[in-house]
């Protein structure tokens, strides 16, 4: 054979393996998976990895919404930096990709058609958080500026970021937030709150520990976390045993109590310190009951609940009103909390206040509609608040007053002070007012 | 049908019954001209399939790629041998040219063809910047807006020259349709048919050195000449052994093609929104193609107008008149880095080696 030859035989075996090659790497592409939601009429082919992902919400169904309108990205691309390369709320590498994210919200879910619209048609959803006390933490600032002589009042003046609000409803409203910085001349306290303290409202990111897992944002609340951060659905791109991933990619108005807890319960702060004093009593033994866990996790020493605030969900009772805002700026979250005893338990000579939704539109059916553990229909007659919200799930069956726990369903027939030895009279409604008979005593048993 | 044995065929034409042993040498030319034109015939081969997906719209560009890339039955397969036949050809062709311009193949008679090479050699930039274009994502659209406002400096005609090439004021759906029919016909066809000229000339000339075929350094100062006859006493290699000898050398290069295909993916970066594009680009830290990159580090330091412009004409014109103005020796004597040719040799080297610099300058300095 002569030296072409060989060479030519050598080649034409390296050329032919390399086919072989080329066809084995065909033959190992992913069968796409496409669709072409409606909104947008464009394809995506996200679900070609992320097959098996939860829908989002009944309300934004997949077929509709598709992926890229809400995160953004690149749904064409197959390759997972580039089709990540653009998404809103960070990329998926740095496991915070939240569209709902306050710095992207307007953008992946605002738009007047959808939840940037305004108080007539109860759009107005971004700009209600965006002002909230939960999102500008404005309260704690505005007590730690008058607490150290920065400021003559508790008025808020300053938000982690800068707000405004053209259209003011309350007494108590401000007309805007300048960004906190504390002064040059600023006590030394205050210079720790503002490095150390900053963790504490929707917009930023948790501490990345256990039982503080939770995203920025509407997915602060409306997306589930469990305690130990592993997704428990079904996409196959998500580590489950990764901490700090959502339970799934559902987001939901059944928010339990775990879900509030990863802020409002994991340890308490000193004022004197300004320090953050995380609960070293977390989780439980393994052997505790799921109802002794739950006691545990409402444990905080210093605190009293009488049954109801502890078997219950926080939102069985903490409106979409109090909770996301009313759209005015506050100094306090509570110049907006409003919801007492009396608001289920009525007082000694009268029931709660009652009405009966005759409108197949009212917001009780929509919010309703949005949750799985309770429905109201034309003609039931449910729980109104003096701002005007109605419990929907809080219903009057002509006898007795029934809640349903919008988290878990449950059934509890609502105890009222008229007709019973309850001697509460209308001003006491402050809790402490009702522990002094109706504390409930915990032993955290096994 | 008889054949004509007067006449021989293009391929013949190529492949004479024989040429001297020494213009077949691999170590004499490395076969740089030859893979480049096998280089160049791929891309037509894997360009055209491309056709039928891509579609040169504003919205639908970025779209129709990664159909290609993703979607489409061995499109990703396609589009890596476009990618890389298309790099490969500009660093064999720029061999090519520093092969000749060393072994000092470019003199007469071969000055004419030495042009149509060069001339050949830019085109094919050129088609490798429009292609680069028509990926149409933020990374190739900030070498595009970079690349038209520097036409726009070009002096008198530049605005003129700017909406030939844009299609308009601003870059839109008609840019991608112009960048795309230059890429696919304007410029591509012009290249083929240089190419074919060009190697035609190859033998038409003489041969790749026409070098006396005595061959001794005594005989370098005579006149050479077309029909100077061909001693026959030096080795000469059959037809046979040539094109084996190429079919070594093609099999080679597209064992090397394929590999890169397989094995090393085509870039692609996010796609482009006309309303956002222009301002994610300028902040893109490297806008322009590999092969520009020496043009964009100039570019940083010097006048649009000057580094876009008077270096690049500069740079073109001291190539294309090297064996005027570098090496005006009539010899033919087509040995690597022989004494006549010295100057050209420098002027050469010294501005691989500033391209090569400038590249690196911009890459990591």
């Amino acid at each position: 054979m002569s030296r072409n030859q060989a060479a030519t035989a050598v080649l034409g075996f390296l050329l032919l393996l390399l086919t072989i090659g080329a066809v084995v790497r065909q033959s190992r592409q992913p069968a796409i998976v496409q669709i072409t939601p409606t909104l947008t009429g464009r394809p995506e082919l996200c679900l070609t990895c992320h097959q098996g992902i939860e829908e989002i919400s009944a309300s934004h169904p997949q077929e509709a919404f598709g992926c890229v309108l809400c995160h953004g990205g690149d749904g064409l691309a197959l390759d997972a930096d580039l089709a990540h390369a653009a998404l809103r709320g960070g990329s998926a590498a740095e496991t915070t990709g939240n569209p709902s994210d306050l710095a992207v919200v307007e953008e992946s879910c605002g738009g007047s058609a959808c939840h940037g619209g305004t108080a007539e048609n109860g759009r107005d959803h971004i700009h209600r958080v965006l002002t909230s006390v939960q999102a500008t933490y404005a309260g704690a600032i505005a007590q730690v500026n008058y607490a150290f002589g920065q400021q003559p009042d508790a008025t808020a003046r300053w938000g982690v970021f800068a707000v405004q609000d053209d259209v003011i409803t309350t007494n108590t409203g401000v007309p805007f937030l300048a960004e906190f910085s504390p002064g040059p001349n600023a006590p030394e306290a205050v210079h720790v709150f503002d490095q150390d303290c900053q963790l504490c409202h929707v917009t930023a990111v948790p501490l990345a520990q256990p039982y503080f897992f939770r995203a920025t944002g509407c997915a602060a609340c409306h997306m589930v976390y469990e305690n130990d951060g592993l997704y428990r659905g079904g996409d196959p791109t998500i580590a489950k045993d990764e901490p700090g991933h959502a339970r799934s990619h559902q987001l939901t108005t059944a928010i339990p109590y775990y879900q509030c807890n990863h802020c409002h319960n994991r340890g308490n702060y000193s004022l004197r310190q300004m320090t953050f004093l995380e609960r070293d009593d977390l989780p439980g033994p393994h052997s505790l009951s799921a109802q002794a866990q739950r006691e545990l996790d409402y444990y905080q020493p210093i605190a009293q609940f009488t049954l109801c605030e502890w078997e219950l969900d926080c939102v069985d009772c903490h409106t979409n009103g109090e909770v996301m805002g009313d759209g005015d700026i506050h100094s306090s979250q509570r110049e907006i909390q409003y919801i007492q005893c009396q608001t289920c338990h009525g007082t000694l000579t009268a029931l709660p206040l009652l009405t009966t939704i005759d409108d197949p539109e009212h917001p009780a059916i929509i919010s309703a509609n949005l949750n799985p553990n309770y429905s109201v229909t034309v003609g039931d007659t449910v729980i109104a608040t003096a701002q005007g919200e109605t419990f929907g799930w809080v219903q009057w069956d002509g006898k007795r007053l029934m809640e349903t726990g919008k988290v878990d369903g449950r059934l509890y027939e609502v105890p009222l002070i008229m007709g019973s030895a309850c001697q509460q009279q209308p001003d006491e409604q402050e809790s402490h007012y009702c522990h002094e008979c109706h504390a409930y005593e915990r032993e955290i048993r096994d | 049908m008889i054949p004509n044995m007067s006449r021989p065929n293009f391929f013949e034409h190529l492949h004479p019954p024989t040429i001297p042993a020494r213009e077949a040498r691999f170590r004499y030319t490395f076969g740089l001209g030859g893979m480049s034109l096998l280089l160049f015939l791929s891309l037509v081969v894997t360009g055209v399939p491309l056709m039928f997906v891509y579609v040169p719209t504003a919205v639908s560009a970025g779209e129709a790629i990664r159909t290609i890339t993703y979607v489409a039955p061995y499109g990703w397969l396609l589009r890596n041998l476009h990618y890389w036949a298309a790099v490969l050809l500009v660093l064999m062709g720029s061999l090519h040219l520093l092969r000749v311009a060393l072994s000092g193949s470019y003199k007469p008679p071969r000055r004419f063809n030495w042009l149509l090479g060069l001339i050949a050699l830019l085109f094919s930039l050129l088609l490798s910047f429009s292609g680069y274009v028509l990926r149409w994502d933020v990374d190739t659209f900030g070498a595009l807006t970079v690349g038209a406002n520097i036409v726009r400096q070009t002096p008198l005609v530049g605005n003129w020259l700017y909406e030939l090439l844009v299609g308009g004021p601003l870059i839109s759906d008609v840019t991608v349709v112009r960048f795309y029919t230059w890429h696919t016909l304007g410029l591509s066809a012009p290249v083929l048919l240089l190419l074919g000229w060009h190697a035609f000339r190859v033998r038409r000339d003489g041969g790749i050195s026409h070098k006396n075929e005595i061959g001794d350094e005594r005989l370098q100062n005579t006149q050479p000449s077309i029909s100077t006859p061909r001693s026959s006493h030096l080795p000469r290699i059959s037809r046979r052994e040539l094109v084996q000898r190429e079919g070594v050398a093609m099999l080679a290069l597209l064992c090397l093609l394929l590999g890169l295909a397989l094995f090393v993916d085509a870039p692609l970066a996010p796609q482009v929104d006309l309303v956002t594009g222009p301002a994610k680009a300028v902040t893109a830290s490297i806008a322009a193609p590999w092969f520009f990159l020496w043009l964009q580090a100039l570019l940083r330091h010097l006048p649009p107008v000057v580094a876009g412009i008077i270096i690049p004409l500069a740079v073109i014109m001291a190539l294309a008149l090297l064996p005027w103005l570098w090496d005006r020796s009539e010899t033919g004597t087509a040995v690597w880095l022989n004494r006549e040719g010295r100057l050209a040799q420098i002027v050469v080297l010294l501005i691989t080696a500033g391209i090569v610099f400038l590249t690196a300058w911009e890459l990591w300095g």
